[in-house]
């Protein structure tokens, strides 16, 4: 598969901050791999300058290089700041983060100016200029005309949630099924380790964030194993839109622990090569995970299904 | 040969609290070997099986209901702001002739399922007998997942009322009352007579079940009755909560102290105007905020920042690390209240909201605010006396060290499961 990437970022420096931003953010903890392309992936670059970043990291003591298995994390990413003083500040990184948290929580509008958010971050325009490249080169906000940002449509409503399942029922199965379909091999043995840990976890000590990783990990590899380059890309672009905060609440346990055994069991066929069968499994799995909730009950009230037009709006 | 599973077919009405309720129930039956199945309407594809519960669907009624429920809360939500003897013929009237049209809509095809799932007894958690149940020969539980008021009695006040037990005002009530849902539960006898079973006496759409009774109700607002229930087919649950999935508190751009969640249940969140007039209240706050908005999430802007809303929440997760709880009074939120010792700020819209509302407030656990008329003032000073009032606080966090000694939804397990060795 060719890979089509939008404006690599040069500056090694600063991918490697992108880089711990990104394993803290996914949940990721001292001990575990870090592949080249999942990280690729996270941060919307090639795995070129990924490795150039992660040996950076590697000569800070933040990450271990192993001859055979590539790069582990050797610290906890949330405290790794101190571990990294040389890098170069990631104001502009925690200040993209921060953008995208409140915009997920409704508190900034659909469009926004960098004059706007210095003044409700209380930080510079440069700085903020910074974090709108850093959220335009991920594919959440574009330049609008004038002075304005537009961010993307979001899945934070019921239909467009539902859209977005649609989506990824037309794309997925298409992924695995085109010819040539491959998939990262270490990255899926890695993936299979990390929900078979899961699954063993109790219910009541269920990590929620850890299964958002390996989700969000699973996905993206059968886009980025996908021969069709257009299809792998555009399905790149659609999953990076999940990691929105708050994007698994009202799943419960019981529910996170099904869709698991269904990951592992569309590893199996992968595995196998049996790639009709990945995609028919597929399929299964996400019609099952659209949630088909009723947005509201009550006694004697009709009930509004998941994904009626509710009353928005309206004033 | 080893016995199956036996089957308990869990029917709750088709509303989150009894639906939720149920929940609760099915897991500790699962828990102890049982093979839990629902029997639910057609709206609730899903919700159950996403918990491993198979569903058995009623068929739908005609119509289209997203038009409908738009229609049900445009005509309803000035109701919401009236007293509970004014929502008797506005709301409470209206709500029993649809009730009454789920017994009749379902009759054909839960005779159908029930033949068809055989199941070894029926928990049915509504307000309404199912005459096809009643004709089944199936042992039945009834779950009483209102407040108690559901059961009369001359100590306690009257059903919907909000009233306390000895208010002048009781007798007016009750005949009110009486009055106002005659036509539904004339036309609901009519409809038993045809399937062969008994009329009720006025006012009363359920009968006890002869095998076994559950009712939510914790010993903590518990109330005494001049004709006691007998406690062999009557058995206080302690609360009823469900086991959910984690809450992971989200992260505030600002604002510390203590955490306060807001659910007014899913037909509540119909009220944008309510809950956005109370965020502009939280936006001066010194506390964070957690509101479930229901399926009106896009309908807010510029959200404070120490406030966090979304669609769904795993609610007895949420309660369990919440300081304060303000919610419609809805039995299901008020139990998960005690049984987390967390108290209630109720502002109560319909049906048994408004007893609760009084039973919180007579009871010490909890206050109660008019929805339609109060002032920002008010909502700061009720806030901050609930937070700041210690002697509550260590009651309820007592009270809940009890409930947890014997969980409802483990007890409603026992006692259906004892029901089938009799």
């Amino acid at each position: 598969m060719q890979t089509v990437r939008k404006r690599p970022r040069s500056n090694h420096l600063d991918l490697a901050q992108r880089i711990l931003e990104a394993v803290r953010r996914g949940g990721f903890r001292s001990g575990d791999r870090l592949p080249e392309q999942q990280i690729a992936t996270l941060c919307s670059v090639s795995r070129t300058p990924v490795r150039a970043a992660l040996q950076l990291l590697a000569d800070q003591g933040v990450v271990h290089r192993e001859k055979t298995s590539g790069f582990t994390l050797a610290v906890d990413p949330s405290g790794a700041t101190g571990a990294v003083s040389e890098l170069p500040p990631a104001e502009e990184s925690r200040l993209a983060e921060s953008i995208l948290r409140d915009r997920a929580a409704r508190r900034l509008d659909d469009t926004v100016t960098a004059s706007a958010l210095s003044r409700r971050y209380q930080t510079d325009k440069r700085t903020v200029l910074k974090s709108l490249k850093i959220l335009e080169a991920e594919n959440w906000i574009e330049k609008a005309p004038g002075q304005s940002w537009l961010f993307q449509a979001a899945q934070d409503g019921p239909e467009a949630a539902a859209e977005s399942y649609d989506f990824r029922l037309m794309l997925e199965p298409a992924a695995l099924t085109a010819p040539g379909f491959k998939a990262d091999e270490a990255q899926a043995t890695a993936l299979r380790l990390g929900m078979e840990a899961l699954l063993a976890s109790p219910e009541s000590g269920f990590d929620v964030r850890e299964f958002q990783r390996l989700d969000m990990a699973f996905h993206a590899m059968i886009a980025q194993g996908a021969a069709n380059r257009f299809v792998g890309q555009s399905l790149e672009d659609h999953l990076r839109l999940r990691r929105l905060p708050g994007m698994l609440h009202g799943v419960n346990v019981f529910r996170l622990k099904q869709s698991t055994r269904e990951h592992l069991a569309i590893l199996d066929q992968i595995e196998a090569g049996q790639f009709e069968a990945a995609a028919d499994l597929m399929r299964l799995h996400l019609r099952l995970s659209r949630s088909q909730r009723p947005q509201a009950a009550s006694r004697g009230a009709p009930v509004l299904p998941a994904t009626a037009q509710a009353i928005r709006g309206r004033r | 040969m080893a016995r199956a599973a036996p089957t308990i077919a869990l029917f709750p009405e088709a509303s989150f609290g009894a639906a939720l309720n149920c929940v609760g129930i099915a897991q500790m039956l699962r828990d102890r070997g049982a093979r839990p199945v629902f029997i639910c309407h057609p709206g609730f594809t899903g919700l159950f099986a996403d918990y491993g519960f198979a569903e058995h669907h009623l068929p739908a009624a005609g119509g289209s209901k997203a038009d409908t429920w738009q229609d049900f809360v445009r005509r309803h939500l000035p109701h919401f702001n009236l007293s509970p003897a004014e929502q008797l013929d506005t709301y409470v009237a209206p709500t029993w002739q649809a009730i009454v049209d789920t017994a009749i809509d379902a009759e054909e095809g839960l005779g159908d399922l029930l033949a068809r799932l055989k199941p070894d007894a029926v928990v049915l958690d509504n307000v309404i007998m199912f005459p096809a149940l009643a004709n089944s020969g199936i042992p039945w539980v009834r779950v009483v997942s209102c407040a108690e008021t559901e059961l009369p009695d001359p100590d306690v006040p009257p059903y919907l009322s909000g009233l306390a037990a000895d208010d002048p005002s009781r007798a007016s009530f009750e005949a009110h009352y009486l009055q106002a849902v005659a036509p539904a539960h004339q036309r609901f006898n009519r409809f038993r007579t045809e399937c062969g079973l008994p009329s009720l006496p006025a006012g009363e759409f359920l009968e006890p079940s002869p095998w076994l009774n559950l009712l939510l109700t914790p010993a903590i607002v518990k109330r005494e009755r001049a004709n006691p229930l007998d406690p062999e087919k009557f058995v206080y649950l302690e609360g009823c909560v469900r086991s959910e999935g984690p809450f992971d508190p989200p992260e505030f751009p600002s604002g510390e102290g203590p955490l306060v969640y807001l659910g007014f249940g899913s037909l509540g969140a119909s009220d944008v105007d309510l809950i956005e007039r109370m965020l502009s209240v939280f936006a001066t706050f010194p506390a964070r905020f957690v509101v479930n908005v229901g399926g009106f999430r896009e309908a807010y802007r510029a959200v404070p920042d120490n406030v966090y809303l979304d669609g769904w929440f795993p609610q007895p997760s949420v309660v369990a690390q919440c300081d304060l709880f303000i919610h419609h009074g809805g039995n299901n939120s008020f139990c998960e209240a005690l049984h987390f010792g967390v108290p209630s700020l109720i502002m109560p819209y319909c049906w048994d909201g408004h007893d609760n509302a009084q039973r919180a407030v007579e009871a010490g656990v909890g206050l109660r605010l008019d929805r339609s008329s109060w002032k920002p003032g008010q909502l700061v000073s009720t806030m901050k006396s609930l937070l700041d009032d210690d002697a509550m606080r260590q009651r309820l966090r007592a009270n809940a060290a009890r409930m947890a000694q014997t969980p409802g939804t483990a007890r409603a397990a026992d006692c259906v499961l004892a029901l089938l060795s009799r």
